[in-house]
This record gives structure tokens, sequence and C-alpha cells, in this order.
């Protein structure tokens, strides 16, 4: 009979014992639980190159995507043994259901679940019940220190056996048995059953010891359905490992169990825990707190002292940890919650041999490396590179000419996947239309990334289309769309644009805000100012524009009575309307210009922004100076709240200083409006002004001052003498009690 | 029924720890009375042969294991927690369990001396006979390292700084010396501190660090959720009703729950759904706070009333218990019976009466 061990996923005592099974039974053939239409990897896997962890990742080639993912560590039984198989030169299978397979009944399952299933307690909240430890640390006391080999081996074939006792059998697990038998029995007809080792979970080795494949298993594996699929080896992190929660998918604390493996390698089971609270201390101290030998030592003994109460050889996780807060982080998991993480997850990331990973995607970013001469920027050192994206006249091939542009989609298309092997770089210009700033670095975090994005799409390009059309269907503003717009733009991403744009569509359609469509009306103008440059026809956006155009127009009278929280938002829209409008010639100005006059004429619009609304008319000189005037006079006259004037003075200065430093009409009005107000009223207006002229520069302040002292008849030296003399009693006291001035809403 | 107001928890529980005794099949450790399982057993409940073993803290299993534990190995034991989450309550009946004599206490103030944690002098001896054992007065920690037991010093924390550090020389060497008598007392084996510390006081006499070394920190927190604080409630309120003798009848479940409900939302600053922000109030509102709120209307309902707790009674006792400084806690209850207590179902009649007191 073939021999068969059970193991349990990332468990370093059985990662270990595995070894010594294998040893003892010396097989021909190792049969593993995993895709058997992927033992093609095990190699690959096994290479001396590969640095763990990595992970086998399946996926469909149709949307939706559909994955399977199977993570392994060093730790981990199945890699062990497949170790063991390759060093020893023997046959090494993985036995359980094609991915194909599986993948296409994870597609019927989906639906499956949906409908409401008896829900039996879970075998793992039984076994805490009885047991009084938690499911963990359970484990780890019972077979994780487990220091005899054939303890072990009884113990997990009893654990698997009670798991599926105690636990259902679904019929995807039974059609799994079904082919890990029939496999068995192929095997069994090449060699003799004696020398196969069949490693799979302690539940399932209860379903396929010594149970013969019959006849009702042909039938059941005869015609399985299968989907087109892809399957690729990946590099991994512990992170990741971490964040999958699961059996057999991750491991709450692979770092740790790297500890417990490492012990186990050195022959001594139980000095994990002293590595442990020595790795909490020094991360500690590394990072500026206090924690002694004597807190290690502490924490040692209090760990033991758990351990023992609750039955334990040597300490679990959870005794460590709960020792290492009462003593290292005096009573608070907060102070040593990072030196946990670090300690139980760890930050450690795999790596795989050159050419061993190979989605179509990795394969396309490696050809565009190449054809794009960013190869010299794979490396771990951060680099910065400059793109010109206008066409370099002094080259003879178009693909030369253009390889900066190029360079930049490509670039952009990785910023849109979110890899982060390229960053783009705050640009001198800010409006920069032709110079780009990138950051070039490889991790490994950036392959992973890659790998993934290999769900999306076979290429780069398709990838990002996928993401950003992804997006566009989450998108809810049409600000939001716009910028994806914006994206599709810089990627070269043309067939996203055309999508974007109609989808922008739909949503203006329901967009009444002033505030968004304004903005989205900047985000486009740039794009169809800039959109040459990146040589794609902006064509279809101008009736887009047009369209949102008028909107903006007819929604901001109403838009424009609004509270100080809300003007500022659109102050921007009208900022970036006018912009928009100096820059096309195919919107309709005059309608703006009516627009602005309008607001700068309404008293019940908010004061700033009918005053900013003046100060564009003025700097584009769409307003005659006996209109300015009256506008002043009546804005900045006795009916007017002082308030309100101030903000409107304001708004007007946010514009065009110089031409308003130059009126001296304007500061007459001023000048006098400020002799008007009695004492209460000048409080809250000296603040409105005293912020007007807060962003001002010295010089224009010292041409505001002069233009004021010709005002008021002042000389500069009369002036000069007057501020700079000492503070009387009475004044200093006056300034003193603008201190407890509230300021309410201003 | 006894006629000490406050029985000691060992008198109070003598026929459980006489039970756990008899039915100990654990090692127990030197001047321990029973083995740290049976500890656990006494202080989480359970069964010891036919007895039945009451919970006495009702909280997370772990943390009264990490106490027991650390008083195994020869560590000394610091509780940190709000007020009112069972801090002195646990010391209390960890040393009922571990020695069987919970009264060697000191309460730490501000007028607590060194003398007090050592030894002093019966002065009238000591004229008379010069420094000797019979003038000399035993302090509780002295007590407790002759017997091997364990001593507790309660609100370590509200102790002058040079006070606690006479702690230090105690604690690592674990001995006394009289200079006067030229000798020395050693600590026999099982003695060991059990201290306590409020977070709010956090600040007013800060342990050195020297002295925090030498404890294990253990952060008692507020009950996780309301079952579990009702429960505590309820459980107490039985209790000391019974050993008051109270007149009245015991609060019904909806008033347990409307008080502890009020109690928690006002402590976390948000409504129990999460959906109201509200402000919190100045004082500290616990568990205890609100036993000590039932049992005050129940003596309101015994005395002057019919015996049945009724809303006038509860509202008069809640703006007793959440207003403590006038005018800021006023406007934070004014504000929760407005926002929140007047919008839930069955609550008016409260509300009303509520509104009466705090107006």
């Amino acid at each position: 009979m073939a021999a068969y061990f059970g193991v349990r996923h990332l468990s370093p005592a059985c990662a270990y014992y595995v070894r010594e099974f294998l040893d003892r039974n010396d097989p021909e053939i190792v049969l593993i639980e995993g895709p058997s239409d992927l033992s093609c990897l095990i190699a690959p896997l096994c290479s001396n190159e590969t640095e763990m962890p990595a992970a086998i990742l399946a996926y469909t080639e149709d949307t939706p995507v559909k994955t399977v993912l199977f993570p392994l560590a060093e730790f981990s039984p199945e890699y062990q043994a497949m170790r063991w198989a390759v060093r020893k030169g023997r046959r090494v299978m993985f036995c359980d259901l094609p991915s194909t397979c599986l993948l296409s009944r994870q597609n019927n399952e989906d639906e499956e679940r949906e409908e409401d299933k008896p829900k039996r307690v879970s075998v793992y909240t039984e076994l805490e019940r009885v047991s009084g430890t938690d499911n963990d640390s359970f484990w780890e006391y019972t077979f994780e220190q487990c220091e005899s080999y054939e303890d072990f081996l009884e113990a997990v074939s009893e654990y698997g056996k009670s798991l599926r006792e105690f636990s259902e059998n679904d019929e995807h697990n039974k059609l799994r048995e079904a082919y890990m038998r029939k496999v068995i029995s192929e095997c069994e007809a090449e060699v003799p059953s004696e020398k196969i080792c069949v490693i799979t979970g302690a539940f399932h080795t209860a379903g396929i010891k010594d149970i013969p494949f019959s006849a009702d298993d042909r039938k059941l594996t005869q015609k399985l359905p299968t989907i087109k699929a892809k399957a690729t080896l990946m590099p991994y992190s512990y992170y990741r490992l971490s964040s999958r929660s699961g059996y057999g998918a991750g491991s709450k604390a692979p770092a740790y169990f790297e500890l417990l493996w490492n012990s186990r390698l050195e022959g001594a089971v139980g000095s994990s825990s002293d590595r442990y609270l020595s790795m909490i201390a020094s991360y500690q101290r590394e990072n500026g707190y206090a924690a002694s030998t004597a807190e290690v030592i502490e924490a040692k003994r209090l760990a033991d002292t758990l351990a023992a109460m609750r039955g334990g050889k040597y300490p679990s996780m959870t005794d460590l940890r709960d020792a290492a807060v009462t003593c290292i982080g005096h009573g608070s998991f907060g102070e040593i919650s990072l030196a946990c993480a670090d300690t139980e997850i760890g930050t450690k990331i795999g790596s795989l041999p050159e050419g061993t990973v190979c989605t179509s995607v990795q394969e396309d970013f490696t050809r565009q490396l190449k054809e794009l001469k960013l190869e010299k920027y794979r490396k771990a050192a951060a680099e910065e590179i400059e793109l010109d994206l206008r066409e370099n006249l002094r080259v003879k091939t178009e693909k030369s000419a253009f390889l900066d542009l190029n360079r930049s989609f490509f670039l952009h298309r990785l910023r849109i996947l979110g890899i982060c092997f390229a960053e783009t770089q705050l640009r001198s210009q800010d409006n920069a239309t032709w110079a780009e700033r990138w950051r070039l670095q490889w991790t490994p975090e950036a392959e992973i990334e890659i790998v993934e994005a290999s769900l999306k799409g076979d290429t780069v390009k398709q990838a990002a289309e996928y993401e950003l059309n992804f997006r566009l269907y989450e998108a809810d503003s049409i600000n939001g769309a716009a910028m994806i717009l914006s994206d599709a733009f810089d990627g070269g991403l043309t067939d996203c644009i055309s999508t974007a744009v109609s989808a922008i569509q739909k949503q203006t359609a329901d967009c009444s805000s002033a505030e968004d469509t304004g903005k989205t009306i900047g985000t486009l103008s740039s794009i169809v100012r800039f959109g040459s440059i990146r040589r794609i026809d902006t064509e279809p956006i101008y009736p887009l524009m047009e369209k949102l155009y008028l909107r903006f127009c007819l929604c901001m009278p109403s838009a424009a009575v609004c509270d100080r929280n809300g003007v500022e938002q659109l102050i921007i829209a009208i900022a970036a309307v006018n912009d928009a409008c100096l820059a096309h010639d195919f919107l309709d100005t005059d309608r703006f210009i009516t627009l602005l006059s309008d607001i700068a004429d309404n008293n019940f619009a908010n004061p700033l922004l009918s005053g900013y609304a003046c100060a564009v008319l003025t700097e584009r000189g769409k307003i005659s100076s006996e209109k300015l005037s009256e506008l002043i006079n009546r804005r900045l006259s006795a009916g007017t709240p002082p308030a309100e004037a101030a903000m409107w003075f304001e708004g007007l200065a946010r514009r065009n200083r110089r031409s308003l430093i130059s009126r001296l009409s304007v500061w007459e009005k001023l000048c006098s409006f400020v002799a008007s107000l009695d004492d209460d009223e000048f409080k809250p207006v000296l603040v409105a002004l005293r912020r007007t002229f807060s962003d001002f520069s010295p010089a224009e302040k010292s041409d505001i001052a002069e233009n004021i002292g010709e005002v008021l008849g002042i000389s500069k030296e009369a002036a000069a003498e007057f501020v700079t003399m000492q503070l009387s009693g009475d004044e200093q006291q006056s300034i003193d009690e603008l201190d407890d001035f509230d300021f309410g809403d201003i | 029924m006894s006629d000490i107001l406050r029985l000691p928890a060992e008198e109070l529980y003598k026929a459980e720890l006489d039970a756990l005794i008899a039915n100990e099949k654990d090692p127990v450790p030197t001047g321990w009375r029973m083995s740290p399982k049976s500890v656990l057993t006494y202080i989480m409940g359970g069964k010891s042969g036919n007895t039945v073993i009451t919970p006495k803290y009702m909280g997370d299993r772990r943390i009264a294991e990490i106490c027991i534990a650390t008083l195994v190995t020869d560590r000394a034991l610091l509780l940190i927690g709000e007020p009112g989450t069972a801090k002195s309550w646990l010391s209390e009946h960890l040393t009922a369990a571990i020695n069987g004599n919970s009264s060697r206490v000191i309460q730490g103030t501000a007028g607590t001396t060194e003398e007090q944690i050592r030894y002093s002098w019966n002065y009238a001896m000591l004229l008379a006979k010069g420094p000797s054992h019979e003038a000399l007065v035993k302090s509780p920690v002295y007590n407790a390292m002759e017997t091997g037991t364990i001593a507790r010093i309660e609100e370590i924390s509200r102790c002058a700084s040079e006070v606690q550090d006479a702690l230090i020389s105690i604690l690592s060497e674990k001995r006394i010396s009289v200079p006067e008598l030229n000798e020395e007392v050693a600590a026999k084996k099982g003695f060991s501190v059990i201290a306590t510390a409020n977070t709010r006081d956090k600040g007013v006499n800060e342990m050195s660090s020297a002295l925090k070394r030498r404890f294990n920190i253990v952060v008692l927190p507020a009950p996780a959720n309301i079952e579990t604080e009702i429960e505590i409630v309820s459980t107490r309120v039985a209790q000391l009703a019974d050993s008051f003798g109270l007149n009245a009848e015991l609060p019904d479940r909806t008033a347990i729950e409307r008080v502890v409900t009020i109690f928690r939302e006002l402590r976390s600053g948000q409504t129990l759904d999460g959906q109201v922000k509200l402000k919190t109030t100045s004082g500290v509102l616990s568990s205890a706070e609100a036993i000590s709120l039932l049992i005050n209307s129940m003596a309101l309902a015994g005395s002057f009333g019919n015996g049945v707790i009724t809303d006038y009674d509860l509202a008069g006792a809640l703006q007793g218990a959440v207003v403590k400084d006038d005018n800021k806690d006023k406007a934070v209850w004014t504000e929760y019976l407005e926002n929140v207590m007047r919008k839930r179902s069955g609550c008016a009649k409260l509300y009303a009466e509520c509104r009466e007191r705090n107006s």
C-alpha cells in the first residue's frame, strides 16, 4: 500500500517530519496535494535560486477573472516534500483536480453558495470549547512542540480522522478525493504501490488512505468541466501570506513560523520563544524604546508559566505575546504592536529565478522595457528620469523621435495599474506640457504587482484599459470620470478615451453642481490644450465641453448664493472656466461675461464671489470704469454690512492686483469706507482686510500704503514717523483687547 | 446574616474555597493554599466537586491567567485601569484564594509614609525599652514577607514618589533591614505584592521606571460588551442588596439595561449603534458607579416609596451620578436627554423625569 502523510499546510513541524517520512519510505513517486496540470511548476519552484515565499497562481483567461492561489513558504510541508524529491531525483507530481477544473467549479460554486446551507458549528470552534484553548495555541502545544516522529505521525492521523468525523464533507471534497484516488491508482499501475508517498491535507488523507479507486469514482471523474486558464509562479510576501485568512491559504504569523522552523532545524524546539522575545526587545530598542534584558527574562518566565497553566510544554505564540505585553510593553499592546507585527508577520518577500515567472503581462513588461531602453532602471536603487515628450527632430526613425512620449505612455500605464516601479515627481512648471519627471525603482513588491496585473489583461496596455474601465464604472462624480479621462490621455489609451467621454456625457445629464461642472471643464480643457503633444485626437471632447459649459452658465447664478464654506470651491471653478474660455475659441465667451456681470451686480450673491467676478471682469477689460466705480461705491456704502463689504473687497483683490493698485479711486473709496465705521464695526473689517492683504508682496503693500497716504494727504516721512512712534498706553490696550476678539464666522 | 457591614472575600466565599482545597488535584506552589488552576476556577467560576463556584471576575479569562501566572513567578503584579474596573476586587479575591487572607492591605494616599510600608515603632515601648522586637510595629508588607504571603497596595500612584521607591529594594532584594536591631528579614517563598493604580490619576505621582520595571503590568479594560456589563451589574446589585437588607425589589432587566446603556454611551462618547456622537462627562461612569446608582435607587424606593424602583427614583440617582461638575456636565446631560433619550422608544417617562430634575 502506498504511504500516506497528512499535513497541515504551512506547519513547520509537518514540514520537518515529512522529510523524515520520505527518508524512511524512500518512494519512487511523491504525490502532493496541488493542481495536477501544474506539476511542471515544481521544478522551477525547487530551483536553488528560488527564495520563498512563492505562490502558484492559476487564473481564467476570460473575464470575470477567477483565480486560485497556492501560497508556499520555506516551512510548507508540501514544499519540503518537493525539495526532497527533486534533490533525490524522484518523480514528484500534484494529484488534486486540475486548475482548469477547479476554476470552472468556482464559477458554479459562487452561485450555489448564495443558497442558505444549514450551517454547522465549525469544528475549530468546537475544539476551542472542548480544549479551553484557542485553536492556534492548541495546534502549537500538541503538534508543533512534538519532538518524536512516531508520536507526531500518530497524532496527525488521529487529528485528520477527528476533523473528518466532526465536520461536513461536501460534494467538492468528494470529487477531489475521487480524483486523488484516480491519480494514485494510475501510479500504482507503474510502480509497486509501496514506492508511492502521498502527501495531502490531514483531512483528505483520512479520505483516500487505503481506499481503492472504484467504479463510482471513475464515473465521477470521467467528465470534468474545464475552463480556459493559465498558470504561473509568482513571488509572494509574508505580509500577503498573513493577510489572507482561512485554512491552507495563509498563516497568521509567517515570520514566527519561520522561527519555529529554524529552531526545528537546529534541533532545539523550545528555543524559538527566547528568540521571539529577544526580537521584540531589540525592535523596541532600535526604535527608541527602553527594553532591558531583565524584562526579556521576566517575559520568558511568565510565558513559561502561562504555557504550563494551559498544559503546554513550551509557550505558544499567544503566551509569548501576552507575556511580552505584560513585561516589555508595560501592560499595553499598543506599545509593542509594531514590534509584534515585525516579529510575527515579518517583511520577507520571495524571489524567483529570471524567466520562471511568465505571465504574458510580465513578458510584455520586459519587452517594453527593452524597446523603450528603460532596462538599466530595473534595479534596487532609485533613479530619476526626465522625459521630453516633443518630437525629437534630430533622429531619423519615428520610433526614436517619439521615444520619450512612448516611455511616458508606458510609465503612466504602470501608474494606473498601481505598480510601484514608476512614480511621478513634481515638475518645475506646474502646467508643464512637454516635460515629465519620473522616479524609477525596482522592488520585488513591484514584481508581485505586475503578476497581479495579469488578472486584468494580457499586456500592460490591456490591463490598464481594463483598470480604467472598471474605475469608470465605479466613478460617481463627473469630475471623477474626467480625471479618469485624463489618465486615459496620459496613458495613450485611445479606446478608453471614447468610453470615458460617453460616460461623462451620461453623467452630465444628472449633474447639477456648478462646482463639479466647472472643475470638469478645467480638467477637459487641459486635456484638449495639451492633448496634441501626446498625438491624440481631442476632437470628440469639444462637443462635451460645450455642453458642460452651457450647463455651468445655467447652474452658476443659483449656486452663487452660498455661504463661506462653499464659496472657495466655486472660485476655483470660475477660475478654471475662465482659463478654458481664454484657451478655446469654440466656447461662447459672451455668455460667460454676462454670467460674471450678473454675479458682480447681484446683491444677494456671496460677496466674496461677487467681488471675484468683478475682478475677473476687470482683468479681461469687460467692465467699464463707470460700472466698476458704481459697484465699488455700492459695495462699500453704509447700507452694506461692514463684514460683507470687506469680504467683497477681498474677492476683488484676489486677481489682477496691479491694476487694482493703480486705480487711485478704489483706495479713496476704501479709505472713506473705513473712516465711516464705528468701533464695533471696525474690528471684523480689520480682520477681513488683514486677511486680504496678507498674501500681497511687501512691494505691493508699500505701493498701497503710498496710495493711501496720497488719499489722506500724508507724506511718506510723516507716515514713517508715526508708525515707528512708541505706542501710548491706550493704544497698547486696544491692541491687546483684539486678542479677545470673537471671530465668529468670518 | 452577619452583622458585619462588609465581610472579607475569604469569609464570604469560605465554602467555595474549602471545596477547592478539598478537591485539589494539581501541584500547589510553595506558600499557596491551592494550585494556580484552582485559583483560576475560583476567579472565573466553574465547578469543584459538587460545589458550584460563582464567577468573581466577569471579563477576559486570559487576564486572570496572566495575573495568576505572574504571582507564580516571584514577580509583583500591578493592576491598572479606569476607576471601577474591578482592580481592587480582583486583587482581594486573588489573595483570598492564594493565601486565605486578603487583609494585608496598605491604602496608598498622599499621606502614606515610608514607615507604613516598612515598619514603625511603638514609641512608648521604644522609650521604655529601647529598640526591641516588642517595640517594632510591622507593616503589612513586613508581615507578608515573614509569612511568605501576598501583600496588597491600593492606589499606589496616590503615594508620594519617595514612598513608592521604598518598595524598590523590597521587591528586588526581597528583604527589609532593620538597622536599629541590626537585623534583616528575608522574605519567605510565596511573598509577593499586588498593587493597583488608577489611570485617571496618571501624572499625579508618576511611577518611576525603576519601580515599574519590578512589576508585571496588567491593564484591566472596561467590560467589552453590554451583555457582560449588564450581567456584572445585576449580579453585584443582587449580592449587595442582600447584604444591606434593602427593603426593595431588585431592579428588573430593562431598568438595568437602561442605566448600563446610558453609562456606556456617555463613557464612549457615542451611542451604542454608533450613529450619534456625544460629549463625555467629567466624572467617571464605571460599572461600579452603575451598581451604586441602582443600589441607591433601591434604597430610595425602599425607604420612601413602595419598594419598587420607579422612573422617578432612577432619574434622581442618574442626575447625581452624571452631573458632577455643575455647568459642563449639566449641558452634556441635557444634550444626551434631548438627542438620544427623547427619541428612544419606551423611555418617555424616564426622559420626562430626568428633564424635570435637570432643569
